[in-house]
């Protein structure tokens, strides 16, 4: 899966938690832009791990700031267990 | 940048909390009249804010043992086990909070947040994973963090979440260590231990419990949930404090692992503080022997419990379904709940506030809690205050 296809199915996994994502793209930070509260980003990231099928440690998303550092975290986890 | 720079968002905070006719996170106790009452702003309140559950804190016999340790053994150990010496005492506790558990090992810290932060940080390093629940107290999570193990979180006692994960960590979910807490302490929900031990024995992993809150409470021994929902057994550590239904001061890990003694020579909070006092000690031992011996305690904890609960229930207020000695009553406005908290307080209750980013659920709540030590007149001038308020 490539950064672009993984950021536009983060944007999707979103809809159901904000009002509306007409102009979010990977610059879109998950705080401060999409306005996910702290409780609402512990949602979103286990529903991302589990669409995805992943697992992502608390280190890795400490440099996670928009939807596309999420893309790349999880391009780079996706990475490792095809290695 | 100056040194202080990093605090302007505490000190915006800070500014708007003084502004406040009372400071609900600063409130000054000037006077304790009982296990339940209190002087604050020169008034008496009925304190529905503590975590004294079995009001022990004024309990003859624990204030008895405290004043003759004060006498016998001085006011302070001035040191550390390791480097000035372990008390007689300090081993007669670790004996006995292990007997009480019915567990082999016993190890005794100085306070709850350094037993948490202790066994984390000696039982986890670089090479382990950690799973946690995402209401975890802080304690639990500075301690996983310190370690520097990989954490991992799962949602709020969601033991399918935690099997997902474990799953696909594959063989670094074997020996992953799984901390989760009996009784949450702000909302006042329980842990389902029973199913989070299903899933420990399903991947080999390791689980703690926290019981800092359920110590007391729950079980037909008051050992805490694992013992309520039969899990004692299949917890590989408890962990806890002193300073809730014990009244004193301290925390503990309790084990069947004869490795609990190794951690003594890799905990650096165990090491590095001073021990706790004789006085804490023996009122600590003595509460333990009330938990055993007056059941009733419990029982009337329970029954005041059930009153608020269904008293606030009534009322409308959207509490959880659980019922226990804390009870979580939620706003989504941060003024309402500012308001509540500061109308209860005006009519002779404290409670607690909880605001963003402390609330779980990223909104505020005020958090009441009962004891044994509450009569029944005082659970009902409780209820009358949130009634007053509501429908006033």
């Amino acid at each position: 899966m490539t950064h672009a296809k993984i950021v536009t199915r983060l944007i999707e996994l979103l809809e159901s938690l904000v009002a509306s994502v007409e102009n979010f793209d990977q610059e879109t930070a998950l705080v401060g832009d999409a306005g996910l509260e702290s409780i609402q980003v512990i949602e979103y990231l286990c529903e991302v791990e589990d669409d995805f099928d992943i697992v992502i440690d608390e280190e890795a998303l400490s440099y996670v700031n928009t939807v596309g550092d999420l893309a790349e975290t999880i391009l780079k986890i996706n990475l490792g267990k095809s290695s | 940048m100056s040194l202080f720079e990093k605090f302007s968002q505490a000190r915006a905070l800070e500014q708007a909390l003084m502004e406040m006719p009372i400071n609900p996170t600063g409130t000054i106790i000037s006077e304790v009249v009982s296990a339940s009452e209190a002087i604050i702003g020169g008034q008496l309140k009925i304190m529905a804010g503590t975590n004294n559950y079995l009001g022990l804190t004024f309990d003859a016999d624990c204030v008895a043992a405290g004043q003759q340790a004060l006498l016998e053994a001085g006011t302070g150990t001035t040191g550390s086990r390791m480097a000035n010496g372990t008390y007689q005492q300090h081993l007669d506790l670790e004996i006995e909070i292990a007997e009480f558990f019915d567990l082999s090992h016993g190890m005794v810290f100085s306070t709850g947040y350094s037993a948490n932060i202790g066994m984390l940080t000696a039982l986890l390093n670089t090479e382990d994973s950690v799973l946690i629940d995402s209401e975890g107290h802080a304690s639990l999570f500075d301690g996983c963090r310190m370690s520097g193990a990989k954490i991992y979180r799962f949602k709020h006692n969601d033991p399918e979440g935690l099997r997902k994960r474990l799953s696909r960590l594959g063989e670094a979910g074997k020996d992953a260590l799984i901390v989760v807490e009996g009784l949450y302490s702000v909302r006042g929900d329980c842990a389902p231990l029973k199913e989070y031990v299903d899933v420990k024995n399903e991947f080999g992993s390791y689980l703690m419990v926290d019981e800092a809150h359920s110590l007391g409470l729950y079980g037909e021994n008051g050992r805490g949930l694992a013992e309520d929902q039969g899990v004692s057994d299949e917890v590989d550590f408890v962990v806890g404090t002193f300073s809730k239904s014990l009244g004193s001061i301290g925390g503990f890990c309790v084990s069947n692992h004869p490795e609990l003694s190794l951690i003594r020579y890799a905990s650096r909070p165990y090491i590095f503080t001073a021990s706790p006092s004789p006085s804490v000690i023996a009122t600590t031992r003595q509460a333990l022997k009330k938990i055993k011996n007056c059941p009733e305690l419990r029982q009337i904890v329970w029954s005041n419990a059930q009153l608020l609960h269904s008293g606030l229930s009534k009322l409308g207020f959207q509490i959880g379904a659980d019922v226990s000695p804390v009870i979580g009553i939620p706003f989504e406005d941060r003024e309402v709940a500012l308001t509540y908290w500061q109308d209860l307080f005006n009519k002779g209750v404290y409670t607690n506030l909880i605001l963003p980013p402390a609330a779980p659920d990223g909104g505020s709540l005020i958090r009441c809690s009962v004891t044994a030590a509450h009569s029944k007149e005082q659970i009902r001038v409780i209820l009358d205050a949130f009634d007053a308020i509501k429908n006033g």
